[in-house]
C-alpha cells in the first residue's frame, strides 16, 4: 500500500519536473521555421481537404525541400482527380533583395514546382507559370518569420 | 509516513538544484575593468602655427564698417580643420605630381540619325563670339599697370639670393591667408590633376600688379573644362585676398610670387 | 674685360631665380556663394503674364527656380535676397559689384524677362563679382507655358559655367507612384520635372506597372506591366498616352531598357525558369538573344557607346556583376567583393557602373569602374536600391523603404538622390510614395 503511494507520488513529481524542463525548451519543438524554410501552417490555404496550396523555399533558393515535395505530390494526386482543373503557379520572393532579380527568383521557384508536378504525371499543358517576384507578400513583417513566408510558390485554380 | 517525507524532501532538494544550476543570473560573470588611457601633455611648440583666415576676415569687417550700410547676417567662411600634421614644402623637396594614367573611357557619342526634336527655343547670343577669343587670350595676363621695365644689370646687395625666399613664418601667414580666401569648387573631379599655377607680380603694398596661369592652353582642352573652374576660383581667392599679407621688407625678394593651388588634398580626403 | 662679361653671366641668371613658390593646399569647401537676383520685369509684360499665366510676377518666379535647383544641387549657396541692394533693373543693366561684394557673392545671375509677339523672350547674365566683369550673356525665347524649363536652361547654362560640367537641371524623371498597404500595392506611372513640380499619371493603377525607363529621345517609356495579368514588357509613348507590348514571347519579359540609340528594347525573358538577355529591334522586330546560360541573366544596361552591356547574373551561384560585349561574347566578371551585387547601371560619362548591393543584412548604393576595380560604397541603408544616373554622370537617384518596427507599420517608399562624392544626400519630394525611378536625358539639345 505505501509502495503504490510511494510510486505514485514519485511519478507525479517526475512528471511535474519533465514538464519543467519541457518549458525550457519550448521554442524547438513549436518552430514555424526549419533551416530557414517555413514549416507552419499560418498563410496556407487548401486546394481540397489534406491538400495545402503552397510550397516553401529558402533564402535565395529554389530548390523543393521534402516537405515540398510531399505537398506536391498531394496535389498532382488532387490534378490527377480532377482532370478538367488547370492551374498557375505563382511564384514570390521575399523584400530582401532588388526588384528585377527577385522576378526571376519567383520565375524559378514557381518551375520548380511545376516540373515535379509534371513528373508526377500532370501534363504541361494544365499548368501555368506566374512570378510575382517581391510585389505580392502574405505577410508584411520585416523579421525572417515573415520573409520565410513570402518566400513561396502557391498553386492556383484557373478554371 | 518520514521515509515518504525523506524522499519528497530529497526530490524537491534535487529538482532546486537543477533550476540553480541552470538560471543564468547566479552564475558569476568576470567583472571588466576598462583599459587604462595614459594621458600626455603635447608641449606646444614656438614655431608658427597657421592661423585660419584671420586676415581675411579683418578685410571684410574693415569695408563693412566703411560702407556702414545694413547687410543681413552671412555666415563666415566655413573653416575646415584637417588632422593631418603641419607641413612646409621648402622648393627642394616639392614632389611631382604624376598624372594618372586613365582608364579606358567611352566615348558617348553624337547621335546624329536621331529624328530631331524642333527646338522649342530660339536662342541668340547676347555676346558676340568673336570676341571670345580675343577675352581668353587677355584672361592669360591680367595688368592693372603697365610694367617699367629696366634693362639694367644691377648688381644687387641681394645677389646672394637664397631659394627659400620667404621665411617659414612669413610662408605660413601668406598660406593661411590664401587658405582663407580660396572657395575651392565643391563640383571638381576627385580624380583629375587639380593643380593651377599662377604667377603674380606684386607691388611694395601686397597688392597684385599682374597675374598669369600658367599652363593656360589646358584651359581650352576638351574634357579639361573643370581647369577653367579651378583656374577661375585660384584667381578669385587672389583677387579677394588682396592685398596679401608679406612681409614688410625685402620687396625684391617676394615681388614676383607663384601660388600653386592644388585642390586634391581637400577633395580626396 | 672678359672678366667682366664672365661675371655678368653668372650674375644674370642668379638674378631671374628671385621666383617662390608657394603651394596652396587647402581652403574651404562650402558651397559657393552666389546671389540670384529676381528677374527685372516691365509692367506691360508684367500684367500680360499675369492673364496667361495666373503669375504675380513672372520674374521672380523664374528666378525662384534658378535659386532653387542650384541650391538643391549643393554646389552653391544662393544669397538671401533680403541682403540684395540693388533693385532687378538696375542689377541688369550693370551691377555694382562692390554692393554684390559686400553680402560675399562671388557669382551673381541678373536678367530680365518680356512677353513679345505673345511669346515669353528671357534674357540673363552671369556676371564674375570679384573680377567685376560679365561671364556668360544669353537669351531665351519660347512659349510662355514653357516658363519652368527657361529657369532649368538658364540653371544648366550657369551650372555648366561655374563647373565645368554640364548641367541636369532641364530634365525628367519617370518613376513608379505607390499607394495602400504592402499587402495590395497600387502602382501607377508617373512623371514630373526633377523638381518635383508638373507630376502627371501615366497609367490608372488598375494593374501592377513596375522599372519604366526612358527613351533616349525621352518621347517613349518602356516598362513591366501585369496586364491581363501577363508580366510583359510595354511601350508607351508619353505624348499620345498609347501602349503596346513589345514582341511575342511566350513567357514573362522584364527590365526592359532602350539601347543607346533608341532602336533596340533590351530585356530578360524567362522560361522554364531560366532568364536570359534578349533584344528586340522596334523597327522590323528581329529579336536576338544575347545570353544562353541556365543562370538567371537579368538588369541589363548598355554603355553610352552602344558597345558593351553590363547585367546581372546569378551563374557563379550569387548574384554578380558581369560586362559582356553588345553581342553577348566575352563575357567577363567585374564584382568580387563580400555580398550580393545587382541593379549594375553604366554612367552616362562612361567610366563608372553604379549598383546596389546587400551585405549582413545592409543595402548599398555604390560605384565601381567599368573594370570592376575602385568600388566606392555611397549610402547604406536597412533597404534602398536601384540608382539611376543623372545624364552629366554626377547625380544617383535611387529609392528607399523604410518601416516603422518589424512588424512593417509605418510602411513608406521615397526617392532619393546623391551626389557621386557622397555628399548632398536628400529625399526628393514626391505628392504619394515613390519606387523605380530613372533620370531623362537633357530635355533640350
Amino acid at each position: 500500500m505505501n509502495l503504490r503511494k510511494n510510486l505514485k507520488n514519485g511519478i507525479l513529481i517526475l512528471v511535474a519536473s519533465l514538464v519543467l524542463t519541457a518549458c525550457a525548451t519550448q521554442k524547438k519543438s513549436t518552430s514555424q521555421i526549419n533551416g530557414d524554410v517555413y514549416t507552419g501552417k499560418d498563410t496556407v490555404e487548401y486546394l481540397a481537404s489534406g491538400v495545402a496550396d503552397r510550397v516553401f523555399f529558402g533564402t535565395n533558393e529554389t530548390v523543393l525541400t521534402t516537405a515540398s515535395r510531399d505537398t506536391l505530390r498531394k496535389q498532382a494526386a488532387y490534378l490527377r482527380k480532377n482532370s478538367k482543373i488547370n492551374v498557375v503557379l505563382e511564384g514570390h520572393a521575399d523584400e530582401r533583395g532588388t526588384r528585377e532579380y527577385n522576378l526571376a527568383l519567383g520565375e524559378r521557384r514557381a518551375n520548380s514546382a511545376k516540373d515535379y508536378l509534371m513528373t508526377y504525371g500532370i501534363s504541361s499543358d494544365r499548368i501555368s507559370v506566374l512570378s510575382y517576384g517581391k510585389e505580392r507578400p502574405v505577410d508584411s513583417g520585416s523579421n525572417p518569420l515573415s520573409w520565410s513566408k513570402n518566400r513561396r510558390s502557391v498553386t492556383v485554380k484557373a478554371n | 509516513m518520514n521515509r515518504n517525507i525523506s524522499i519528497s524532501f530529497g526530490l524537491h532538494i534535487l529538482l532546486v538544484i537543477i533550476t540553480a544550476m541552470s538560471l543564468p543570473f547566479l552564475s558569476k560573470k568576470p567583472i571588466n575593468l576598462p583599459p587604462i588611457v595614459s594621458v600626455e601633455l603635447i608641449q606646444i611648440s614656438d614655431q608658427t602655427s597657421i592661423p585660419f583666415a584671420p586676415k581675411a576676415k579683418k578685410i571684410i569687417e574693415k569695408i563693412k564698417e566703411k560702407e556702414k550700410k545694413l547687410v543681413s547676417e552671412q555666415a563666415p567662411p566655413k573653416i575646415v580643420k584637417k588632422e593631418k600634421p603641419d607641413v612646409v614644402p621648402l622648393p627642394d623637396e616639392k614632389i611631382d605630381k604624376v598624372k594618372k594614367i586613365k582608364d579606358e573611357k567611352q566615348n558617348p557619342e553624337k547621335i546624329d540619325n536621331e529624328v530631331k526634336q524642333v527646338s522649342e527655343f530660339e536662342k541668340d547670343n547676347l555676346f558676340d563670339p568673336s570676341n571670345i577669343a580675343a577675352l581668353i587670350d587677355k584672361s592669360k595676363i591680367e595688368s592693372a599697370e603697365t610694367e617699367k621695365k629696366t634693362d639694367k644689370v644691377t648688381q644687387d646687395q641681394d645677389k646672394s639670393v637664397d631659394f627659400s625666399g620667404l621665411s617659414l613664418s612669413e610662408e605660413d601667414a601668406l598660406k593661411a591667408q590664401i587658405f582663407g580666401c580660396w572657395s575651392i569648387p565643391l563640383g571638381l573631379p576627385y580624380n583629375e590633376d587639380l593643380l593651377v599655377r599662377i604667377k603674380l607680380q606684386l607691388k611694395p603694398d601686397g597688392s597684385i600688379m599682374k597675374s598669369e596661369i600658367l599652363d593656360h592652353a589646358r584651359m581650352n582642352r576638351p574634357g579639361q573644362g573643370f581647369y577653367k573652374v579651378l583656374a577661375e576660383s585660384a584667381l578669385r581667392a587672389i583677387k579677394l585676398c588682396q592685398p596679401l599679407r608679406v612681409p614688410s621688407t625685402g620687396y625684391e625678394r617676394w615681388k614676383d610670387l607663384q601660388l600653386n593651388f592644388d585642390a586634391r588634398e581637400m577633395l580626396e580626403g | 674685360m672678359l672678366f667682366r662679361y664672365l661675371l655678368l653671366l653668372i650674375l644674370l641668371p642668379i638674378k631671374s631665380f628671385a621666383l617662390i613658390e608657394v603651394d596652396i593646399t587647402r581652403g574651404n569647401l562650402s558651397p559657393l556663394p552666389l546671389a540670384v537676383s529676381p528677374l527685372s520685369i516691365d509692367e506691360k509684360s508684367k500684367e500680360g503674364f499675369k492673364k496667361i499665366l495666373q503669375k504675380e510676377n513672372i520674374g521672380s518666379e523664374i528666378s525662384a527656380i534658378i535659386e532653387n535647383n542650384l541650391k538643391q544641387s549643393g554646389l552653391f549657396n544662393p544669397l538671401n535676397k533680403d541682403a540684395f541692394l540693388q533693385k532687378p533693373e538696375i542689377a541688369n543693366l550693370k551691377p555694382r559689384f562692390e554692393d554684390w561684394n559686400l553680402i560675399k557673392a562671388q557669382a551673381l545671375i541678373t536678367g530680365k524677362v518680356n512677353l513679345v509677339d505673345d511669346k515669353l523672350r528671357v534674357e540673363f547674365r552671369l556676371w564674375d563679382v570679384l573680377a567685376g566683369k560679365e561671364m556668360m550673356a544669353l537669351a531665351f525665347t519660347t512659349v510662355p507655358s514653357n516658363w519652368r524649363r527657361v529657369g532649368h536652361i538658364i540653371t544648366d547654362k550657369v551650372y555648366e559655367r561655374l563647373t565645368g560640367e554640364k548641367g541636369y537641371f532641364d530634365t525628367r524623371i519617370i518613376y513608379v507612384a505607390e499607394e495602400g498597404s504592402k499587402i495590395n500595392r497600387i502602382k501607377k506611372l508617373a512623371i514630373m520635372d526633377q523638381d518635383g513640380f508638373n507630376n502627371k499619371f501615366l497609367t490608372l493603377g488598375n494593374e501592377l506597372v513596375l522599372t519604366p525607363r526612358f527613351s533616349p529621345t525621352n518621347q517613349m517609356v518602356t516598362y513591366l506591366s501585369y496586364f491581363k495579368n501577363l508580366p510583359r514588357v510595354y511601350l508607351l509613348d508619353i505624348e499620345t498616352g498609347m501602349q503596346e507590348v513589345v514582341g511575342d514571347f511566350p513567357g514573362m519579359t522584364f527590365a526592359p531598357r532602350f539601347s543607346p540609340d533608341g532602336k533596340k528594347i533590351i530585356m530578360s525573358f524567362a522560361k522554364d525558369g531560366n532568364s536570359d538577355i534578349y533584344t528586340m529591334d522596334l523597327e522590323n522586330r528581329i529579336v536576338e538573344r544575347v545570353t544562353n546560360h541556365s543562370s538567371i541573366d537579368t538588369s541589363p544596361s548598355y554603355s553610352p557607346d552602344g558597345k558593351y552591356i553590363t547585367f546581372n547574373s546569378d551563374r557563379s551561384g550569387y548574384q554578380q556583376i558581369y560586362v559582356m560585349n553588345s553581342n553577348g561574347k566575352n563575357v567577363k566578371r567585374i564584382s568580387f567583393g563580400n555580398g550580393l551585387y545587382g541593379t549594375p547601371v553604366w554612367s552616362p560619362r562612361g567610366d563608372l557602373i553604379a549598383f546596389t548591393k546587400l551585405h549582413k543584412g545592409k543595402f548599398y548604393i555604390g560605384v565601381m569602374r567599368t573594370d570592376g576595380t575602385g568600388e566606392r560604397l555611397l549610402t547604406e541603408n536597412f533597404y534602398q536600391e536601384a540608382p539611376s544616373w543623372s545624364p552629366n554622370g554626377r547625380v544617383l537617384i535611387f529609392y528607399r523603404e523604410t518601416k516603422t518596427n518589424a512588424k512593417g507599420e509605418g510602411f513608406s517608399a521615397k526617392l532619393w538622390s546623391i551626389d557621386l562624392t557622397g555628399y548632398n544626400e536628400k529625399l526628393v519630394e514626391t505628392e504619394t510614395d515613390a519606387s523605380d525611378p530613372s533620370w531623362s536625358s537633357l530635355l533640350s539639345n
